[in-house]
């Protein structure tokens, strides 16, 4: 053993050191494609997320491929994945090996609010163009960053745009709400845009807490907040708390005219997989869902699903709609020069399974997409688009039966 | 110090002058910032866990007070975060102080265990207070400066003062008591070492360092939030990597280590797709399987038994 | 009342979940006097196992336990074998080195159930998953309730095997004292190497019970390491009864704390408790019953 130990830590060492020097040869690129970056979490625990992302990206990589589309000017896009784990640090440092080391003309990705923020800091202070596909803290384009676009996500307290539209409309009527969500960027900024709504309208929180991620248990906080007697739940939840959440809460017995959960875990499939009937009647607001009335959003969702066996969510959508975006972006640059795409990213309007997408500056955000909202309820186990009006492809529930009397 | 070693030193030192002269690429420079950032916490860690034996789970509480104490700066007061590298190492001394009570009362797997529970207590309240940190929507700063050789001349005088300042206690009187106490506290109580004392000399200095590390650290990335610098796995836990790879109460051990660990991981974050932390575990246990004091402890251990002298740890009695 | 009431049945349940997680970890600890991170990974392993034989098979998550436990025992002894016990024969500054190993085996068991499972999460729907008991207005998961009971069982079992059988009378002695255990003829690798994989089979079984109530993933693990560790101390190193109680202890103090101060700071309860009792009461729950 003791023998053969420097042997093999020499071979390590060795191996190491080529590897190095290979990575850091990659750099050059040919003259006849333009780079595209794009950064994810492929590994560590938002890898779900990350890995659906990427597939959606190739995905859509490929039918524009088949209509010709990825060739722009007498150059073809190509496409290249960068994990950054979920941490911070490595999205740091994917974002300058994207940037000096394969030169790409522009930036993509961004799961996670921290990511994102990192990465359109760091683009930001390059001048690399960089659009967004998930992070949705409110900072990130409300920083006056010029080269950092979002299109497909929507400012964390923009989700409830439609929501709040139904509450103004006279169809949902509430006193008292309880207010629950994640501690996390995402969670944070919604409920400080809930907060404001509801003091707008003067409707009294009688609740109101945040929770780590993670719990078995959230039937102390869901008891406790029974006692309060809410008319309304607004959560904030990732995927597999939110079916915790709801099913704990017919264990207890607790009903409420109306449980809404603020994006994230409440459209997922896993979401309705694990918390079975209890997640009938459950609304959530959403950016996308596959039976919406934007052309192609089946499609994608049925492709998607007969290709990787999963169904997606919206973060699927998203990514699958920003490559059509950076395609179009490219196709309408004068060159690739980072000016010139920042020019053509300004000047987008194209329609994607996300619905139009177009970025301009408005209350403070720059270079932001007026999102599209929903709110959806799961009925039957579908998720049915309930409100705007004019989309919408069922009537609401509402108030909602009790657990008792279903 | 001998004449070889200082030598060595000062070639080291040379070299990593230099560097920058001879690689200007923004990446490279990058990941040379990084490996720095984690040889500063390393050798700081270093300090407590190995030289004095005092192995903590909750580094993580003093890099994230350096962090905060240099966001919460600009967040609050609107003040350059650069001050942050004077005020953050002076907070995470001063937290070090109480958790140094608490903890020294404690020995071995306890002490490590409390130390950890400090760490997560730490990360939970920085979550909540969101009147002070801004909770979880952590604080973002835009950055003056964006040429990567300022950084990584800035990081480098802070590492070399970090590893001037560990070389110096490690070979004053302070550091002696600081090996015996971990070889044997007992035998140090008994001889008249006021062993709590002494590990309190080695924690502070630790802390500080660390939260400089910290304070460095909101100035380079420019966004922190409690998840991420308070974190168990990826700060406090991965400093231990980063000394034991290295090699554990050897002057240049972290640094080593903390350039194993950071280039390691990029390669194979950029080669190996989505089996990169995978492959990285393995390479871990293959490592700490076969070179278990670490490269550099691994190092004088070979140079002792060439030398035909009695094969004993480095450091060690 | 009711509040109350509640708070305190869902504490004592969720710490009976706990604490057969971290019975397999005090015994670890007690013997080998290491800190194993790798402790939730194992848990994730088991409850990958149990999710098998359910989606599979169609075997029940609690029979499926017993297949997931013989799995883990047999992984257990091979970890320890081949690469812990080889690293305990090393001479090293820091016997912490070995907490590093832990950490690798972590990573390698995570990132290898990533390869085959993806990051998707998982759950294992029965029948009985979201029945209740009402007792009062105060109600209680079935599910949970036989997660208690056999954690209650295997408590009991492993206290019997520890003070009525020969191996298990070596186990003690080698955790109360390895040296003075090999004079009197124990041979100790084997001792650890059991022991091991009897902390990697309790692991498990404390996963599969959790799995119908709970969801599954790779990262999963690191729920588990933390809280494993604060029971251990609480109860006691290497004592399965102070894990039992001090399992339920955390239980109570994390539900009492997120009911009447905040969900976000129910952690911060467990952990303060933790080091009050690391300070005041250093042999853990333990120290107290011996009194």
């Amino acid at each position: 053993m003791k023998k053969y130990r420097w042997q093999i830590l020499a071979v390590l060492l060795v191996t190491f050191g080529v590897m190095l020097l290979a990575s850091g040869c990659g750099g050059g690129g040919s003259a006849d494609t333009v780079k595209v970056g794009v950064i994810l979490p492929l590994t560590g625990d938002q890898a779900m997320f990350g890995t659906m992302e990427k597939n959606s990206f190739e995905m859509a990589y490929e039918e524009l491929k088949a209509a010709g589309k990825t060739k722009v000017g007498d150059k073809e896009i190509q496409l290249l994945f960068e994990d950054d784990q979920g941490k911070q640090d490595v999205a740091k440092s994917a974002t300058e090996k994207l940037v000096n080391q394969n030169k790409v003309a522009m930036l993509s990705g961004g799961y996670s609010s921290a990511c994102s923020n990192v990465i359109a800091g760091s683009a930001q202070n390059m001048n690399m163009p960089f659009l967004v596909v998930t992070g949705s803290s409110d900072d990130i384009t409300k920083s006056g960053w010029q080269y950092v676009f979002r299109g497909t996500a929507a400012p964390a307290s923009k989700y409830t745009v439609s929501f709040w539209n139904m509450v103004d409309e006279g169809v949902v009527k509430l006193n008292n709400v309880a207010l629950i969500v994640e501690n996390t960027d995402f969670g944070k900024s919604s409920a400080d845009g809930f907060r404001d709504d509801c003091a707008k309208r003067g409707i009294n929180i009688v609740f109101d807490q945040s929770y780590e991620h993670g719990a078995i248990d959230f039937k102390p906080m869901l008891a406790n907040m029974k006692s309060t007697n809410p008319d309304m739940i607004f959560a904030v939840s990732y995927v597999m708390d939110a079916a915790m959440i709801v099913k704990q809460m017919k264990e207890l017995d607790f009903s409420t005219e109306l449980f809404v959960g603020g994006g994230a875990g409440y459209t997922m499939p896993e979401f309705k997989d694990n918390s079975g009937d209890a997640s009938e009647y459950i609304a959530s607001t959403t950016l996308w869902v596959p039976n919406v009335a934007v052309p192609g959003a089946g499609e994608y969702f049925e492709n998607y699903k007969n290709k990787y066996g999963k169904e997606p969510d919206y973060h699927g959508a998203q990514a699958y709609a920003t490559m059509y975006v950076i395609a179009d972006a490219l196709s309408r640059a004068n060159d690739f020069t980072s000016t010139e795409i920042q020019k053509a990213l300004k000047e987008t309007d194209v329609m994607t399974v996300m619905g139009p997408i177009k970025f301009e500056d408005w209350e403070g955000y720059t270079n932001q997409n007026k999102p599209n909202t929903y709110v959806v309820q799961w009925q039957k186990g579908e998720l049915e688009v309930i409100w705007p009006e004019d989309v919408k492809s069922t009537d609401y529930v509402y108030p909602v039966p009790k657990w008792n009397e279903r | 110090m001998t004449k070889r070693n200082l030598l060595m030193t000062i070639a080291f030192i040379l070299v990593a002058v230099l560097i920058p002269v001879f690689i200007k690429a923004p990446y490279q420079m990058h990941i040379l910032i990084l490996v720095i950032i984690w040889a500063i916490i390393g050798t700081s860690w270093n300090l407590l866990g190995g030289y004095a034996g005092q192995v903590s789970f909750g580094h993580a509480a003093f890099f994230g007070v350096g962090a905060y104490a240099a966001g919460l700066l600009t967040f609050h007061y609107g003040i350059s975060p650069w001050w942050g590298m004077l005020l953050g190492p002076v907070a995470a001394a001063v937290v070090s102080l109480p958790i140094g009570v608490i903890c020294f009362r404690l020995r071995g797997p306890y002490f490590a265990l409390a130390m950890l529970a400090l760490g997560e207590i730490f990360r939970i309240v920085f979550l909540n207070i969101e009147a002070v940190t801004n909770g979880a929507k952590g604080i973002l700063i835009m950055p003056e400066i964006t040429s990567k050789m300022i950084y990584y001349y800035i990081a480098l005088g802070a590492l070399g003062l970090t590893l001037a300042v560990t070389y110096l206690i490690v070979n004053s009187k302070i550091g002696y008591y600081l090996v015996s106490i971990r070889e044997d506290q007992d035998a140090a109580t008994s001889l008249g070492i006021p062993t709590t004392l002494y590990k309190n000399l080695a924690l502070i200095p630790s802390a500080f360092f660390t939260g400089l590390a910290g304070a460095f650290y909101t100035n380079y990335v420019a966004f922190i939030d409690p998840n991420i610098v308070f974190n168990l796995t990826n700060v406090s836990v991965m400093v231990i990597l980063v000394v034991m790879l290295g090699g554990v109460a050897t002057t240049w051990g972290p640094t080593v280590g903390a350039g194993i660990y950071i280039l390691l991981g990029e390669v194979f974050r950029t080669t190996l797709g989505s089996a990169n932390v995978l492959i990285f575990g393995v390479l871990v246990c293959v490592i700490i399987l076969f070179v278990p004091n670490g490269i550099v402890g691994e190092l004088s251990m070979l140079k002792q038994l060439v030398s035909r002298r009695k094969a004993s740890v480095s450091g060690g009695i | 009342m009711e509040l109350f009431g509640q708070t305190v049945i869902c504490g004592i349940l969720l710490g009976g979940m706990y604490s057969l997680i971290a019975i397999g970890m005090t015994l670890i600890m007690g013997v080998m006097k290491i800190i194993n991170l790798a402790h939730g990974a194992l848990v994730m392993v088991g409850m990958y196992v149990t999710y098998l034989c359910f989606t599979y098979l169609g075997i029940d998550p609690y029979i499926g336990m017993f297949i997931a436990m013989p799995v883990l025992f047999f992984i257990g002894c091979l970890i320890q074998k081949y690469m812990i016990n080889r690293l305990v024969e090393v001479e090293s500054i820091l016997p912490e080195n070995q907490v590093l190993l832990t950490v690798g085996i972590m990573l390698v068991l995570t990132e290898g159930i990533r390869v085959f499972f993806k990051s998707d999460y998982r759950s294992v729907i029965t029948t009985y998953s979201s029945n209740t008991v009402f007792v009062g207005d105060m109600s209680i998961n079935v599910a949970m309730l036989i997660g208690f009971f056999f954690a209650m069982l295997f408590t009991s079992l492993l206290h019997l095997f520890l003070t009525k059988t020969d191996l298990g009378k070596s186990i003690r002695a080698t955790s109360q004292d390895r040296d003075a255990a090999v004079y009197m003829g124990v041979n100790s690798s084997k001792i650890t190497m059991i022991t091991f994989g009897i902390g990697s089979a309790l692991a498990a079984a404390g996963g599969s019970l959790l799995l119908p109530l709970f969801y599954l993933f790779p990262d999963i693990g690191h729920l588990f390491t933390a809280k494993a560790f604060i029971i251990t101390i609480l109860g006691g190193m290497g004592s399965t009864m102070g894990a039992a109680i001090g399992g339920m202890i955390l239980g109570i103090a994390e539900s009492l704390g997120a009911t009447y101060i905040s969900m976000g700071y129910k952690d911060v309860v467990g952990l303060v408790i933790f080091i009050l009792v690391l300070l005041f009461l250093p042999g853990g729950f333990r120290s107290l019953v011996k009194r």
